[in-house]
């Protein structure tokens, strides 16, 4: 667990304080996201997390344990870290990248190797055509891959990611964040997530950090709620006018309750369960119905426009 | 005047292969192997006070328009000047030594200038990237920093070798020995062949010493190499 106690950072000289009096706890396993506008601080306060910026005011908890416990340099090797731009070292080899740590940790050879040819595995990157291979011959994705495949390394409990998948375009992209949502699933390590686009945020995010210009926290809850409840106008702004429309996004037609289709499905159009809502209700009204029908294990059941539209006022987190 | 000697030589053969093979083992190798000693050993003086200057600098950026204002003011010192003016500091008398001296003298700009840059082109996000997996200061210069700077040092190297060699026949004048002798004896007895010998063996030394730098140089960036 990673917990922000009324943390605040000031720039000597300057004086302009960037981030002010941050609180906020990220459970165990799960991803944090921090988002905002340009200048919010977001990434100020996610390297303060591993000492990259020292806190002037407060302090970071780690499992009950200020972060200032240990140096710098053995803390941040305790700590995944990912960011947008790589910094993979350009003249090491693929498999010298991923074993940094390993190495600063002072793994044995055999484990050191055995860990990066996982590693590539989880990432889907083969073994044996990758690990010899230097930074240059990989694609952007590539890269981003084994910058994550990097960050795991030493199997840390926490990791910090600063747009890991920025530098890549929207469908890599796409493909790189369900991937690492997968990988996450086994691994549920302690993340804090830092991105500008408050898709990725609902996306990847367990909860959502919104920081204001001046390092100010606006709102801090799950996507679901934040979504349907914006706590201000600041909020509301930044998660956008289709706010309603993300919220569907979240959830998938097969978790809804539906109601029972009596006979009267013949002509609507058919739904797949797998679908977000958001996707069904498009394809409802692109049909000029009223509702769909949703087959799901063997049974036909309706989705209606009324339900969808109760759906996304509903309070309760509609993940669960 | 250098001309006007050469027209007035008498004989008009430019080259006696005869004093060649004659004197190869006695005048020549020995020539060669003290304008290798001047060049090698001022490039690695020079290299020895350039790389920890250059680190410095690098990390203490107001440093560096002094230093690069020093050594290029050293730069651009007159050779012969400057073996001139090192022989008349008492306590160095002629021979290597004050041409070692100034050869070092003329290095330590190209040298610095190359480290700093190496260093600065190392990209932002990589060290970044190495400080924020645990690595420590020292550990960042050694294992990264200096590695990715190491071809544009050694760039810099090549530079300075080739420099120096011709540098270093000059330093004959103040009794240095090396090539500069057999060209200043050839001139002093109007004997164009001492004079070509030396001249076009200085030269083979630079090209050869150049190309070997360029050899390094690429095989100290295999990460490249591979990309092409």
């Amino acid at each position: 667990m990673i917990e922000f106690r009324q943390v605040s950072k000031t720039y000597p000289g300057s004086g302009s304080q960037v981030v002010k009096d941050l609180s906020f706890e990220v459970p165990e396993g799960e991803i944090c996201v921090l988002v905002g506008p340009s200048g919010c601080g977001k990434t100020t306060s996610m390297r303060m997390v591993n000492r990259l910026i020292e806190i002037t005011e407060g302090e970071i908890l780690i499992d009950g344990e200020p972060n200032t416990a240990m140096s710098g340099t053995q803390l941040r090797r305790k700590i995944g870290y990912a960011i947008q731009q790589i910094g993979l070292f350009p003249h090491r080899t693929i498999a010298d990248n991923i074993g940094t740590v390993p190495n600063l940790l002072g793994w044995d050879k055999g484990r050191i190797k055995s860990r990066v040819d996982e590693l590539l595995d989880t990432v889907s990157l083969s073994p044996d055509e990758y690990r010899d291979r230097y930074p240059a011959e990989l694609s952007g994705g590539q890269q981003q891959r084994v910058g994550v495949a990097r960050a795991l390394a030493a199997d840390p409990p926490i990791m910090l990611m600063d747009e890991p998948f920025g530098a890549v375009d929207p469908i890599t992209r796409e493909g790189l964040q369900d991937e690492f949502l997968r990988i996450q699933q086994d691994i549920k390590k302690t993340i804090v997530f830092v991105t500008h686009d408050i898709d990725e945020a609902i996306k990847m995010g367990n909860k959502i950090a919104i920081l204001k210009q001046g390092g100010v926290l606006a709102q801090y809850d799950t996507p679901e709620t934040i979504l349907a409840y914006p706590n201000s106008e600041f909020v509301a702004s930044f998660v956008g006018t289709d706010r309603i429309l993300k919220r569907l996004s979240l959830v998938r037609v097969g978790d809804m309750r539906l109601e029972p289709a009596n006979g009267e499905a013949e002509d609507l159009p058919r739904i797949d369960g797998n679908l977000s809502v958001r996707d069904a209700l498009s394809e409802i009204i692109g049909s000029g119905s009223t509702k769909g029908v949703v087959e799901r294990d063997g049974e036909k059941g309706l989705l209606t426009i009324d339900a969808i539209e109760k759906l996304s006022r509903a309070r309760d987190d509609l993940r669960d | 005047m250098l001309l006007q000697d050469l027209s007035s030589i008498e004989d008009p053969k430019l080259i006696e292969w005869d004093w060649i093979s004659d004197n190869f083992w006695e005048d020549i190798v020995p020539a060669i192997q003290g304008h290798i000693f001047l060049s090698f050993v001022s490039v690695a003086i020079a290299l020895a006070i350039s790389l920890p200057t250059g680190v410095l600098v690098y990390r203490y950026r107001k440093a560096y328009t002094p230093v690069t204002f020093v050594t290029g003011l050293l730069y651009s010192i007159p050779s012969l000047a400057l073996f001139g003016i090192l022989i008349s500091i008492p306590g160095i008398t002629i021979g290597p030594t004050p041409v070692i001296i100034a050869l070092v003298a003329y290095s330590l700009l190209i040298l610095i200038r190359n480290t700093v840059a190496g260093l600065d082109a190392v990209p932002a996000e990589t060290i970044d990237a190495a400080r924020g997996m645990g690595l420590t200061d020292s550990q960042i210069l050694l294992r990264v920093e200096l590695p990715l700077a190491l071809p544009v040092i050694v760039a810099g190297i090549r530079i300075a070798t080739v420099t120096i060699i011709g540098i270093a026949t000059i330093g004959a004048y103040i009794a240095g020995g090396g090539l500069g002798k057999m060209i200043f004896d050839g001139i002093n007895r109007s004997f164009p062949t001492m004079i070509i010998t030396g001249a076009v063996l200085a030269t083979l030394l630079a090209i050869i010493a150049d190309l070997a730098l360029l050899a390094l140089e690429r095989y100290l960036r295999p990460w490249a190499r591979r990309r092409a």
